[in-house]
Protein backbone atom coordinates (compact mmCIF):
# COMPACT_ATOMS: atom_id res chain seq x y z
CA UNK A 1 0.00 0.00 0.00
CA UNK A 2 1.19 3.56 -0.70
CA UNK A 3 1.22 5.86 2.19
CA UNK A 4 2.17 8.87 3.17
CA UNK A 5 6.06 10.14 4.43
CA UNK A 6 5.62 11.91 7.50
CA UNK A 7 7.74 11.21 10.56
CA UNK A 8 11.11 12.45 10.80
CA UNK A 9 12.09 8.81 11.13
CA UNK A 10 10.21 7.65 7.93
CA UNK A 11 11.72 10.88 6.43
CA UNK A 12 15.00 9.76 7.35
CA UNK A 13 14.71 6.76 5.43
CA UNK A 14 13.25 7.66 2.53
CA UNK A 15 16.42 10.42 2.20
CA UNK A 16 18.38 7.11 2.28
CA UNK A 17 16.89 5.20 0.44
CA UNK A 18 16.98 7.76 -2.64
CA UNK A 19 20.21 8.51 -2.30
CA UNK A 20 21.06 4.89 -2.31
CA UNK A 21 19.16 4.55 -5.87
CA UNK A 22 21.60 7.36 -7.32
CA UNK A 23 18.85 9.70 -6.64
CA UNK A 24 19.01 13.33 -5.11
CA UNK A 25 17.08 14.23 -2.84
CA UNK A 26 15.25 17.17 -3.10
CA UNK A 27 13.51 18.92 -0.26
CA UNK A 28 10.68 20.82 -2.79
CA UNK A 29 7.60 18.39 -2.61
CA UNK A 30 4.01 18.57 -1.93
CA UNK A 31 3.48 14.80 -1.21
CA UNK A 32 6.39 12.34 -0.52
CA UNK A 33 5.04 8.82 -0.49
CA UNK A 34 6.28 5.57 -0.31
CA UNK A 35 5.53 1.44 0.37
CA UNK A 36 6.68 -0.19 3.09
CA UNK A 37 7.43 -3.88 3.43
CA UNK A 38 8.29 -5.63 6.50
CA UNK A 39 8.88 -2.35 8.22
CA UNK A 40 11.50 -1.48 4.93
CA UNK A 41 10.60 1.20 2.62
CA UNK A 42 11.04 -0.65 -1.24
CA UNK A 43 9.16 2.29 -3.16
CA UNK A 44 9.25 5.99 -3.05
CA UNK A 45 8.09 9.13 -4.91
CA UNK A 46 7.07 12.70 -4.67
CA UNK A 47 5.13 15.35 -6.31
CA UNK A 48 5.96 18.84 -6.51
CA UNK A 49 2.70 20.48 -8.40
CA UNK A 50 2.12 18.72 -11.49
CA UNK A 51 5.32 16.86 -11.56
CA UNK A 52 6.62 14.00 -10.42
CA UNK A 53 10.01 12.84 -9.18
CA UNK A 54 11.89 10.72 -7.13
CA UNK A 55 10.74 8.16 -8.02
CA UNK A 56 12.60 4.99 -6.78
CA UNK A 57 12.10 1.20 -6.66
CA UNK A 58 14.32 -1.06 -4.60
CA UNK A 59 16.38 -3.15 -7.01
CA UNK A 60 15.11 -6.40 -5.56
CA UNK A 61 11.52 -5.38 -6.75
CA UNK A 62 11.71 -3.61 -10.03
CA UNK A 63 9.46 -5.64 -12.20
CA UNK A 64 6.72 -6.02 -10.44
CA UNK A 65 3.70 -3.50 -9.82
CA UNK A 66 5.21 -0.89 -7.32
CA UNK A 67 6.10 1.75 -9.56
CA UNK A 68 2.53 1.70 -11.19
CA UNK A 69 1.39 1.96 -7.97
CA UNK A 70 3.32 4.70 -6.74
CA UNK A 71 2.63 6.56 -10.07
CA UNK A 72 -1.03 6.03 -9.51
CA UNK A 73 -1.41 7.59 -6.32
CA UNK A 74 0.97 10.45 -6.76
CA UNK A 75 -0.84 11.26 -10.07
CA UNK A 76 -4.16 10.89 -8.40
CA UNK A 77 -3.26 13.73 -6.11
CA UNK A 78 -1.59 15.64 -8.87
CA UNK A 79 -5.53 15.52 -10.61
CA UNK A 80 -7.31 15.88 -7.00
CA UNK A 81 -5.04 19.03 -6.92
CA UNK A 82 -6.75 20.46 -9.92
CA UNK A 83 -3.79 20.04 -12.34
CA UNK A 84 -4.89 19.12 -15.75
CA UNK A 85 -1.46 17.92 -16.57
CA UNK A 86 1.32 15.20 -15.46
CA UNK A 87 4.90 15.00 -15.72
CA UNK A 88 7.71 12.93 -14.63
CA UNK A 89 11.41 13.99 -14.17
CA UNK A 90 13.85 11.08 -14.09
CA UNK A 91 16.85 9.24 -14.91
CA UNK A 92 17.11 8.96 -18.93
CA UNK A 93 17.80 5.16 -18.14
CA UNK A 94 14.29 4.76 -16.67
CA UNK A 95 12.84 6.59 -19.83
CA UNK A 96 11.26 3.30 -21.38
CA UNK A 97 9.55 2.36 -17.85
CA UNK A 98 7.46 5.40 -17.96
CA UNK A 99 7.19 4.99 -21.70
CA UNK A 100 5.02 1.73 -20.94
CA UNK A 101 2.72 3.62 -18.61
CA UNK A 102 1.60 6.24 -21.89
CA UNK A 103 4.34 8.91 -20.86
CA UNK A 104 6.39 10.55 -23.83
CA UNK A 105 9.35 11.59 -24.06
CA UNK A 106 9.73 15.63 -24.21
CA UNK A 107 13.73 15.95 -23.40
CA UNK A 108 16.63 14.35 -22.66
CA UNK A 109 20.20 15.35 -21.34
CA UNK A 110 22.92 13.22 -19.68
CA UNK A 111 21.77 13.25 -15.90
CA UNK A 112 18.11 13.86 -16.46
CA UNK A 113 14.84 13.61 -18.61
CA UNK A 114 11.57 15.09 -18.62
CA UNK A 115 8.24 13.45 -19.37
CA UNK A 116 4.57 13.92 -19.76
CA UNK A 117 1.99 11.98 -19.34
CA UNK A 118 -0.38 11.91 -22.22
CA UNK A 119 0.72 14.06 -25.77
CA UNK A 120 0.84 17.49 -24.77
CA UNK A 121 3.56 18.86 -26.79
CA UNK A 122 2.27 17.22 -30.01
CA UNK A 123 -1.44 18.59 -29.24
CA UNK A 124 0.27 22.25 -28.59
CA UNK A 125 2.99 21.66 -31.46
CA UNK A 126 -0.54 20.87 -34.21
CA UNK A 127 -1.94 23.94 -32.86
CA UNK A 128 0.69 26.31 -33.66
CA UNK A 129 1.39 24.92 -36.95
CA UNK A 130 -0.41 27.69 -38.85
CA UNK A 131 2.08 30.01 -37.45
CA UNK A 132 5.07 28.39 -38.67
CA UNK A 133 7.08 29.54 -41.47
CA UNK A 134 9.68 28.45 -43.50
CA UNK A 135 13.19 30.22 -43.33
CA UNK A 136 16.29 31.18 -41.25
CA UNK A 137 13.72 31.80 -38.26
CA UNK A 138 14.56 33.66 -34.22
CA UNK A 139 12.95 32.91 -31.39
CA UNK A 140 13.15 34.65 -28.07
CA UNK A 141 11.36 33.32 -24.39
CA UNK A 142 10.12 36.38 -22.39
CA UNK A 143 7.55 36.54 -19.51
CA UNK A 144 7.30 40.35 -20.21
CA UNK A 145 5.86 41.39 -16.97
CA UNK A 146 4.65 43.95 -17.94
CA UNK A 147 5.95 44.65 -22.01
CA UNK A 148 8.69 47.23 -21.78
CA UNK A 149 10.51 49.29 -24.31
CA UNK A 150 13.33 47.32 -23.29
CA UNK A 151 11.41 44.13 -24.97
CA UNK A 152 10.46 45.97 -27.96
CA UNK A 153 13.91 47.27 -28.51
CA UNK A 154 15.45 43.14 -28.08
CA UNK A 155 11.98 42.53 -30.60
CA UNK A 156 13.23 45.02 -33.14
CA UNK A 157 16.80 44.24 -32.93
CA UNK A 158 16.38 39.76 -33.31
CA UNK A 159 13.70 40.45 -36.02
CA UNK A 160 15.94 42.55 -37.97
CA UNK A 161 18.59 39.49 -38.32
CA UNK A 162 16.08 36.77 -39.10
CA UNK A 163 12.96 35.57 -41.69
CA UNK A 164 10.32 35.06 -39.07
CA UNK A 165 10.87 35.76 -35.48
CA UNK A 166 8.55 34.09 -32.40
CA UNK A 167 7.91 35.94 -29.50
CA UNK A 168 7.36 33.01 -27.03
CA UNK A 169 5.14 34.73 -23.99
CA UNK A 170 5.89 32.58 -20.81
CA UNK A 171 2.35 31.45 -19.82
CA UNK A 172 2.89 30.31 -15.98
CA UNK A 173 0.44 32.55 -14.15
CA UNK A 174 2.93 33.08 -10.92
CA UNK A 175 3.36 37.00 -12.07
CA UNK A 176 2.07 40.16 -10.83
CA UNK A 177 0.56 40.74 -14.67
CA UNK A 178 -1.71 37.26 -15.02
CA UNK A 179 -0.95 35.97 -18.37
CA UNK A 180 -3.84 37.27 -21.02
CA UNK A 181 -2.44 40.98 -20.16
CA UNK A 182 0.92 39.77 -20.76
CA UNK A 183 0.31 38.10 -23.88
CA UNK A 184 -1.78 41.00 -25.37
CA UNK A 185 0.44 44.09 -24.35
CA UNK A 186 3.28 42.73 -26.62
CA UNK A 187 1.03 41.66 -29.24
CA UNK A 188 -0.27 45.08 -29.65
CA UNK A 189 3.30 46.67 -28.58
CA UNK A 190 4.64 44.49 -31.59
CA UNK A 191 1.57 44.52 -34.34
CA UNK A 192 3.63 47.05 -36.81
CA UNK A 193 6.59 44.74 -36.92
CA UNK A 194 5.67 42.34 -39.94
CA UNK A 195 7.66 39.36 -38.82
CA UNK A 196 7.09 38.89 -35.78
CA UNK A 197 3.95 36.18 -34.52
CA UNK A 198 3.44 36.01 -30.96
CA UNK A 199 2.88 32.40 -29.09
CA UNK A 200 2.30 31.53 -25.94
CA UNK A 201 4.84 28.37 -24.17
CA UNK A 202 2.04 26.44 -22.78
CA UNK A 203 3.88 24.69 -19.93
CA UNK A 204 6.70 24.13 -22.39
CA UNK A 205 9.50 26.92 -21.94
CA UNK A 206 10.09 28.70 -18.87
CA UNK A 207 7.40 26.51 -16.70
CA UNK A 208 6.80 25.79 -13.35
CA UNK A 209 7.63 22.34 -15.15
CA UNK A 210 10.29 22.84 -16.69
CA UNK A 211 12.73 26.24 -14.84
CA UNK A 212 10.70 26.39 -11.66
CA UNK A 213 14.08 27.94 -10.59
CA UNK A 214 12.52 31.09 -12.18
CA UNK A 215 9.62 31.62 -10.18
CA UNK A 216 10.97 29.85 -6.49
CA UNK A 217 13.85 30.74 -5.46
CA UNK A 218 15.85 27.98 -5.48
CA UNK A 219 19.56 27.04 -6.07
CA UNK A 220 22.22 23.48 -6.60
CA UNK A 221 22.65 21.02 -8.79
CA UNK A 222 18.05 20.17 -9.25
CA UNK A 223 17.65 23.58 -10.42
CA UNK A 224 20.38 23.54 -12.97
CA UNK A 225 19.39 19.98 -14.21
CA UNK A 226 15.94 21.14 -14.60
CA UNK A 227 17.60 24.65 -16.58
CA UNK A 228 19.31 21.92 -18.96
CA UNK A 229 15.92 20.46 -19.66
CA UNK A 230 13.98 23.34 -20.53
CA UNK A 231 17.00 24.16 -22.75
CA UNK A 232 17.26 20.88 -24.65
CA UNK A 233 13.43 20.74 -24.98
CA UNK A 234 13.21 23.59 -26.90
CA UNK A 235 16.53 22.56 -29.21
CA UNK A 236 15.43 19.03 -29.81
CA UNK A 237 11.82 19.68 -30.11
CA UNK A 238 10.37 23.30 -30.21
CA UNK A 239 13.39 25.39 -32.38
CA UNK A 240 13.45 22.42 -35.38
CA UNK A 241 9.43 22.74 -35.67
CA UNK A 242 9.29 26.60 -35.79
CA UNK A 243 12.36 26.56 -37.96
CA UNK A 244 14.18 28.52 -35.17
CA UNK A 245 18.02 28.73 -35.98
CA UNK A 246 18.55 31.71 -33.68
CA UNK A 247 17.47 32.16 -29.89
CA UNK A 248 17.56 35.94 -28.89
CA UNK A 249 18.03 37.24 -25.08
CA UNK A 250 18.85 40.12 -23.20
CA UNK A 251 21.82 40.83 -21.28
CA UNK A 252 21.31 40.42 -17.55
CA UNK A 253 22.74 42.66 -15.13
CA UNK A 254 20.72 41.71 -11.89
CA UNK A 255 19.14 38.47 -11.63
CA UNK A 256 21.94 35.17 -10.99
CA UNK A 257 19.45 32.78 -12.05
CA UNK A 258 18.29 34.22 -15.00
CA UNK A 259 22.43 35.13 -16.17
CA UNK A 260 22.71 31.11 -15.26
CA UNK A 261 19.91 30.81 -18.06
CA UNK A 262 21.70 32.58 -20.92
CA UNK A 263 25.13 30.58 -19.63
CA UNK A 264 22.95 27.68 -20.47
CA UNK A 265 21.67 28.94 -24.23
CA UNK A 266 25.63 29.27 -24.57
CA UNK A 267 26.75 25.81 -23.85
CA UNK A 268 23.59 23.27 -24.77
CA UNK A 269 21.99 25.22 -28.13
CA UNK A 270 25.35 25.37 -30.40
CA UNK A 271 25.40 21.84 -30.81
CA UNK A 272 21.79 21.79 -31.92
CA UNK A 273 22.61 24.61 -34.24
CA UNK A 274 20.90 27.14 -32.70
CA UNK A 275 23.12 30.26 -32.18
CA UNK A 276 22.27 32.52 -29.36
CA UNK A 277 22.44 36.20 -29.14
CA UNK A 278 22.29 37.97 -26.30
CA UNK A 279 21.35 42.03 -26.78
CA UNK A 280 22.00 44.95 -25.02
CA UNK A 281 19.65 46.44 -22.82
CA UNK A 282 17.92 49.36 -24.06
CA UNK A 283 18.81 52.39 -21.19
CA UNK A 284 16.41 55.32 -19.58
CA UNK A 285 18.22 58.04 -17.96
CA UNK A 286 21.44 55.42 -18.03
CA UNK A 287 20.03 52.84 -16.58
CA UNK A 288 18.71 49.68 -18.27
CA UNK A 289 15.31 49.45 -19.06
CA UNK A 290 13.58 46.66 -17.28
CA UNK A 291 10.24 45.34 -16.12
CA UNK A 292 11.26 45.13 -12.66
CA UNK A 293 11.95 48.93 -13.01
CA UNK A 294 8.63 49.16 -14.35
CA UNK A 295 7.03 47.33 -11.22
CA UNK A 296 9.09 49.17 -8.61
CA UNK A 297 7.67 52.41 -10.06
CA UNK A 298 4.08 51.40 -10.03
CA UNK A 299 4.63 49.94 -6.48
CA UNK A 300 5.97 53.35 -5.55
CA UNK A 301 3.38 54.79 -7.05
CA UNK A 302 5.87 57.03 -9.41
CA UNK A 303 3.77 56.40 -12.51
CA UNK A 304 4.64 59.72 -14.36
CA UNK A 305 8.11 58.69 -15.90
CA UNK A 306 6.29 55.42 -16.94
CA UNK A 307 6.48 56.68 -20.71
CA UNK A 308 9.97 56.50 -20.96
CA UNK A 309 9.91 52.94 -19.87
CA UNK A 310 7.01 51.24 -21.84
CA UNK A 311 5.25 51.81 -25.02
CA UNK A 312 1.67 53.22 -25.29
CA UNK A 313 -0.34 50.21 -24.96
CA UNK A 314 1.79 49.47 -21.77
CA UNK A 315 1.20 52.72 -20.79
CA UNK A 316 -2.73 53.14 -21.45
CA UNK A 317 -3.25 49.54 -19.55
CA UNK A 318 -1.40 50.82 -16.59
CA UNK A 319 -3.65 53.58 -16.39
CA UNK A 320 -6.70 51.79 -16.88
CA UNK A 321 -8.92 50.53 -14.17
CA UNK A 322 -8.16 47.14 -15.32
CA UNK A 323 -4.90 47.59 -14.04
CA UNK A 324 -6.18 48.14 -10.07
CA UNK A 325 -5.80 44.37 -9.64
CA UNK A 326 -1.81 44.65 -10.80
CA UNK A 327 -0.95 47.23 -9.06
CA UNK A 328 -2.34 46.06 -5.53
CA UNK A 329 -0.62 42.73 -5.72
CA UNK A 330 2.32 44.90 -6.70
CA UNK A 331 1.92 46.76 -3.31
CA UNK A 332 1.43 43.87 -1.62
CA UNK A 333 4.36 42.60 -2.45
CA UNK A 334 4.73 39.21 -4.48
CA UNK A 335 7.49 36.73 -5.02
CA UNK A 336 10.17 36.47 -7.78
CA UNK A 337 9.93 38.07 -11.24
CA UNK A 338 6.20 38.75 -9.26
CA UNK B 1 -26.57 12.40 -16.85
CA UNK B 2 -24.38 15.35 -16.97
CA UNK B 3 -20.82 15.16 -16.05
CA UNK B 4 -20.85 18.21 -13.22
CA UNK B 5 -16.45 18.29 -12.34
CA UNK B 6 -13.25 16.71 -12.80
CA UNK B 7 -13.33 13.02 -11.92
CA UNK B 8 -10.87 10.28 -12.73
CA UNK B 9 -10.69 6.80 -11.78
CA UNK B 10 -8.43 3.34 -12.18
CA UNK B 11 -4.63 2.73 -12.21
CA UNK B 12 -1.77 3.24 -14.32
CA UNK B 13 -0.89 -0.52 -13.79
CA UNK B 14 -0.78 -3.19 -16.95
CA UNK B 15 -3.57 -4.16 -17.83
CA UNK B 16 -5.57 -1.55 -16.92
CA UNK B 17 -6.49 1.98 -17.90
CA UNK B 18 -7.04 5.72 -15.98
CA UNK B 19 -9.87 7.84 -16.89
CA UNK B 20 -10.55 11.36 -16.49
CA UNK B 21 -13.42 13.01 -17.13
CA UNK B 22 -14.35 16.61 -17.29
CA UNK B 23 -16.94 18.97 -17.98
CA UNK B 24 -17.19 20.22 -21.65
CA UNK B 25 -19.22 21.89 -24.28
CA UNK B 26 -19.25 18.97 -26.61
CA UNK B 27 -18.41 15.43 -26.02
CA UNK B 28 -14.75 14.91 -26.45
CA UNK B 29 -13.18 11.15 -26.61
CA UNK B 30 -9.49 11.20 -26.23
CA UNK B 31 -7.18 7.95 -26.08
CA UNK B 32 -4.16 6.85 -25.49
CA UNK B 33 -2.57 3.28 -25.42
CA UNK B 34 -0.09 1.32 -25.81
CA UNK B 35 -2.21 -0.64 -27.85
CA UNK B 36 -3.52 2.15 -29.45
CA UNK B 37 -2.70 0.91 -33.37
CA UNK B 38 -4.70 -2.46 -33.03
CA UNK B 39 -7.18 -1.62 -30.70
CA UNK B 40 -8.20 2.24 -30.87
CA UNK B 41 -11.56 1.85 -32.37
CA UNK B 42 -12.35 -1.15 -30.05
CA UNK B 43 -11.87 0.69 -27.05
CA UNK B 44 -13.50 4.18 -28.39
CA UNK B 45 -16.39 1.95 -28.94
CA UNK B 46 -16.79 0.52 -25.74
CA UNK B 47 -15.95 3.81 -24.05
CA UNK B 48 -19.13 5.52 -26.29
CA UNK B 49 -21.10 2.38 -25.69
CA UNK B 50 -20.97 3.05 -21.70
CA UNK B 51 -21.14 6.92 -22.36
CA UNK B 52 -24.67 6.16 -23.99
CA UNK B 53 -26.14 3.70 -21.66
CA UNK B 54 -25.78 6.72 -19.25
CA UNK B 55 -26.99 9.08 -21.38
CA UNK B 56 -23.43 11.52 -21.18
CA UNK B 57 -23.98 13.75 -24.23
CA UNK B 58 -21.03 15.93 -23.50
CA UNK B 59 -17.87 16.38 -21.42
CA UNK B 60 -13.72 15.66 -22.22
CA UNK B 61 -13.27 12.04 -21.39
CA UNK B 62 -9.62 10.96 -21.41
CA UNK B 63 -8.62 7.53 -21.68
CA UNK B 64 -4.59 6.13 -20.99
CA UNK B 65 -4.67 2.85 -21.48
CA UNK B 66 -2.53 -0.39 -20.88
CA UNK B 67 -4.38 -2.89 -22.75
CA UNK B 68 -6.94 -3.34 -20.42
CA UNK B 69 -9.64 -5.51 -21.39
CA UNK B 70 -13.36 -4.70 -22.02
CA UNK B 71 -14.63 -5.26 -18.74
CA UNK B 72 -12.17 -3.14 -17.08
CA UNK B 73 -12.66 -0.40 -19.70
CA UNK B 74 -16.37 -0.73 -18.64
CA UNK B 75 -15.78 -0.39 -14.80
CA UNK B 76 -13.04 2.54 -15.33
CA UNK B 77 -15.55 4.85 -17.39
CA UNK B 78 -18.30 3.87 -15.07
CA UNK B 79 -16.74 5.36 -12.11
CA UNK B 80 -14.86 7.98 -13.10
CA UNK B 81 -18.80 8.94 -14.52
CA UNK B 82 -20.51 8.74 -11.19
CA UNK B 83 -17.99 10.64 -9.57
CA UNK B 84 -18.27 12.74 -11.87
CA UNK B 85 -21.67 13.74 -11.08
CA UNK B 86 -21.55 12.84 -7.15
CA UNK B 87 -22.93 15.97 -4.84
Amino acid sequence: MVTDILGSADLASARAFIAKQGLQFDAHYDDLVGVFERGALVAVGAREGEVLKMLAIAPAERGGGLLGAVVTELARRVFAAGHDALFVFTKPEHVPSFEAMNFSLLASGGRAALLEHGRGLERYLEANRGAVREGANGAVVMNCNPFTLGHRHLVEEAARGVDTLYVFVVREDRSAFPFDVRLRLVREGTRDLPNVRVLDTSRYAVSAVTFPAYFLKRAGDAASIRLDLDLLLFAQRIAPFFHVRRRFFGTEPDCATTRAYGDGMHRILPAFGIEPVEIARKEAQGVPISASRVRAALRDGHVDGLEDLVPEATAAFLRSDEARGVRERLRAGGGRHA
Amino acid sequence: MNIARKAQAGTIQSSDLMVFVEPAAELVIEIESTVRRQFEHLIRAKIEEVLRSHGVTAGRIRVSDRGALDYAIQARVETALLRSAEE
